[in-house]
């Protein structure tokens, strides 16, 4: 096939400023991490507060953890992403739509919207890790820890949740990279992060391979950074004397 | 590091070289196969979409197209050729006209230098200029006006770089969003989060056709640059390329170009029977009358 | 110090403690007894209220425990509890095992909490190990941290549910001796065990429990040698000849 290849292009100014291709790439690149790791840290708070909830005696407090579930698991992503956009704005009092809609950087708030509804989507699949990490101790650890006094709280703070999260380090893994890459959907409210960026510049340039291939090896390279970064923390935490830990 | 990089590239290389190489040229390869594989958009409205019939395009530069087929027909005497479609989007058009999957894309493509270096474009099958939607209140009445407001245009296309070029160069303050589509770009302005919309004319048109309202939009504003569609085909087939600029030539030459144009931008399209209302720039007419393969930064 | 007035508990239809009637002075050490499922686990872990009950009273110290009023988990922080399986947190270290209730319940500092540590590990003979964690431990090690753990609560009260039947054989003398020098240093004990020899030598009474029921209580000479209950006679032969 008779396709044009310039590796070059990155280099290349996009006429607009004295911006080149690759500044796009790194603009795009920093967005892409500020809303991921802001949302996954939201989401791992939220989602760890309904996991727990899950597990709890009672009926109430499992039954809304069991509806947030079903309810943000089960829409689309795409579909959420735009009623935090365009619809739940439009139900906020006047001042604060103006302020939202036309005073706010619209990068600002179009991040604000994906941050929102990224955490709260991942939110619902971290809980379901965080359950099945609680369900999965054996029954005698919160047992023994309610038998020397503890409550509720400290037996979760203390005991299973310390076990519960090392168990379910792989899953959630997962989860951090899949955040990573459900953030490109903020391409389709206008927040310029690196897909976005990738596609503009194969717009621009015409080099639509180049474009693709540099995001690929973006992506992929954040990916393996993340893996060893989980994989770090993994050992980091591993604990003495089980499974595979150190001696 | 270095070395994925490598693989990728040689990965990404190799895929492209196992398409079907077209050392033969567009003619024979009809000629070959009995087929014409027509590219197509699905919401271009009203070059070239999809309304009523999912397996078939419909608009302005469809027709043109349409036109190019008839004209390879009688050039390969094949009245029997067999018509194919085959869906481009923005990012695929290129690597599919390049690879050999379509032989002919008519959508609105604007003909510009980069992508000249691609493939090869047909004379001129219509001429737009960038320009400004908002609300007939909004007291805008062109760029200057934009000053340190919400701005949309929509990702990838020219107006995008002019506006973010514009916004640099005079410092404007403005804040440009890039919503992902027209519609969504028309969105914005509608739920006010912008106070313009920059696009080309033609699709401008098109999204007040759409609005509730068409009322209360107007299309101002002193156009930024103007561009020029074309069909894209191969890069080095003088062969097909000459079938292609004739069949277009003589649709302009004949005059029958402003009876498809009164079709599709003066009168009521489907699906919706939506009128667009946008009369003949003279830019274009000048066009017609003088048609050329070169892109307006050229001119 | 323990006292059950006419305990009823059901899991849905099951009848798992039937009129449970039974008092443990302080310093004292009962062994409580009886065939699987007869309601052992389940009557132990009402005390600290592990397992609610439907009816009846149960007192520990003066207070009802069945009392919605009653502050359990200060009622637990007095009771220590030794499970079966030793249940210490895996992921903690055997110091943090022992230390970790009485930073976080009672607010004591680290420093102190300690130094009582090591002093309880040294106690059950384990100082050497407070480093290590429990996977690193063998099952008696872990059982015998378990009960320094529920030591430095200064337990008014120590329940044990069978702490040696997870043990290999050669452990449980280890865990038995270290239950006894706990006995002997005045301890209120309730010891859920079919350790006959250590009934013998330390209980000061046994209980025999029968589908929830106790059939029969008396001191350990006595129930060896001369059983009343025909339950606690087959009981009793069905230990001495475990292979039969
Ligand atoms: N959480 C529960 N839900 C339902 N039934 C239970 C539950 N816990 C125990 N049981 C049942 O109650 C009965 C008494 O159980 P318990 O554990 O008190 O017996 P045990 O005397 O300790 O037996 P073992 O010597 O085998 O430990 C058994 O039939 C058991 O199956
Ligand atoms: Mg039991």
């Amino acid at each position: 096939m008779n396709y044009n290849w310039d590796w070059n292009i990155f280099f290349k100014s996009t006429g607009i400023g004295s911006e080149i291709y690759l500044d796009w790439f790194v603009s795009g690149l920093g967005w892409t991490i500020a809303v991921a790791l802001v949302a996954w840290i939201a989401a791992l708070a939220i989602g760890s507060v309904l996991g727990v909830m899950r597990t709890l005696p009672g009926k109430v407090l499992p039954a809304i953890a069991t509806a947030y579930v079903e309810l943000f698991r089960n829409v689309p992503l795409l579909v959420q992403l735009f009623l935090w956009y365009f619809v739940v704005p439009d139900y906020l009092p006047e001042a604060t739509q103006v302020w939202f809609k036309q005073d706010l950087n619209p990068a600002t708030s179009a991040y604000i919207s994906v941050v929102v509804c990224l955490a709260l989507f991942t939110a619902a699949r971290v809980c379901e890790q965080v359950r099945t990490g609680i369900q999965a101790l054996p029954r005698g650890q919160s047992a023994a820890a309610l038998a020397v006094g503890f409550s509720i709280g400290q037996t979760y703070r203390h005991v299973l949740l310390p076990q519960a999260f090392r168990i379910i380090i792989p899953p959630l893994t997962s989860e951090f990279l899949n955040i990573f890459k459900n953030s490109s959907v903020a391409s389709l409210i206008g927040l310029m992060e690196l897909l976005a960026q990738t596609k503009q510049t194969a717009e621009f340039s015409a080099n639509i391979f180049e474009a693709f291939t540099l995001a690929t090896v973006i992506y992929f390279v954040l990916n393996m950074s993340l893996m060893a970064l989980m994989n770090l923390v993994e050992k980091k935490v591993r604990i003495p004397g089980m499974m595979g830990g150190a001696k | 590091m270095r070395f994925t990089t490598r693989l990728l590239t040689t990965a990404v290389i190799a895929s492209a070289f196992a398409a079907p190489a077209m050392a033969e040229g567009t003619l024979d390869k009809i000629k070959s196969s009995g087929v014409i594989v027509l590219g197509h958009r699905d919401a271009s409205i009203p070059f070239s979409y999809l309304a009523n019939d999912p397996t078939k395009p419909i608009g302005y530069s469809h027709d043109l197209q349409l036109k190019v087929v008839e004209a390879v027909k009688k050039q390969l005497k094949m009245p029997n050729l067999q018509v194919r479609y085959n869906l481009v989007t923005s990012q695929t058009r290129i690597p599919l006209v390049q690879n050999g999957t379509v032989d002919l894309e008519c959508g609105s493509t604007t003909n510009n230098l980069e992508r000249q270096k691609q493939v090869a474009f047909s004379v001129g099958i219509f001429e737009i200029g960038t320009r400004l939607m908002t609300a007939k209140t909004s007291g805008i009445k062109d760029f200057p006006d934009l000053k340190g407001k919400n701005v949309v245009t929509t990702a990838g296309t020219t107006s995008e770089r002019l506006l973010k070029a514009m916004n640099a160069e005079k410092q404007m303050g403005m804040n440009i969003i890039s919503a992902k589509d027209h519609g969504e770009s028309f969105l914005m302005l509608e739920s006010g989060r912008a106070v313009a919309f920059m696009m080309d004319d033609a699709l401008l048109y098109g999204e007040m056709a759409k609005a509730k309202n068409p009322g209360n939009w107007v299309v101002t504003g002193k156009p930024q640059s103007f561009e020029i569609y074309g069909c894209m085909l191969r890069k080095e087939d003088p062969a097909f390329k000459k079938v292609v600029d004739d069949a277009l030539k003589a649709t302009f030459k004949s005059g029958e170009v402003n009876k498809i144009y009164s079709k599709w931008f003066m009168a009521p399209v489907p699906p919706k029977g939506l009128n667009l209302n946008f009369p003949m720039s003279d830019e274009f007419k000048a066009l017609v009358a003088k048609p050329t393969d070169k892109s307006a930064e050229e001119m | 110090m323990i006292r059950f007035n006419n305990v009823h508990k059901w899991f849905k239809d099951l009848h798992v403690l039937n009129g449970i009637d039974l008092q443990v002075a302080q310093g004292e050490v009962v062994v409580v007894c009886g065939p699987s499922g007869s309601g052992k686990s389940t009557m132990i872990r009402t005390v600290n209220q592990l397992e609610s009950i439907n009816e009846g009273e149960i007192w520990v110290d003066g207070k009802n425990v069945a009392d919605p009023k009653t502050d359990l988990n200060a009622l637990r922080a007095e009771v220590g509890f030794v499970f079966q399986h030793f249940n210490l947190y895996p992921h903690l270290s055997v110091l943090d095992n022992i230390t970790l209730s009485p930073i976080k319940v009672k607010g004591m500092d680290k420093a102190a909490a300690d130094k009582q540590a090591v002093a309880l590990l040294e106690r059950v003979g384990l100082a050497h190990k407070k480093d290590a964690f429990p996977a690193q431990l063998s099952g008696g090690q872990q059982q015998r941290v378990a009960i320094a753990r529920g030591l430095a609560m200064e337990p008014r009260v120590m329940l044990f549910d069978e702490p040696t039947s997870a043990l290999d054989p050669e452990m449980i003398g280890e865990v038995l001796k270290v239950m006894k020098d706990l006995a002997e240093s005045g301890m209120t004990m309730m010891v859920v065990t079919h350790e006959m020899g250590f009934a013998r030598e330390v209980a000061d009474r046994v209980v025999f429990i029968d589908h929830g029921k106790i059939v029969e209580q008396a001191p350990p000479e006595e129930f060896f040698k001369n059983p009343q209950h025909e339950r606690a006679q087959q009981f009793l032969r069905q230990l001495l000849t475990p292979m039969s």
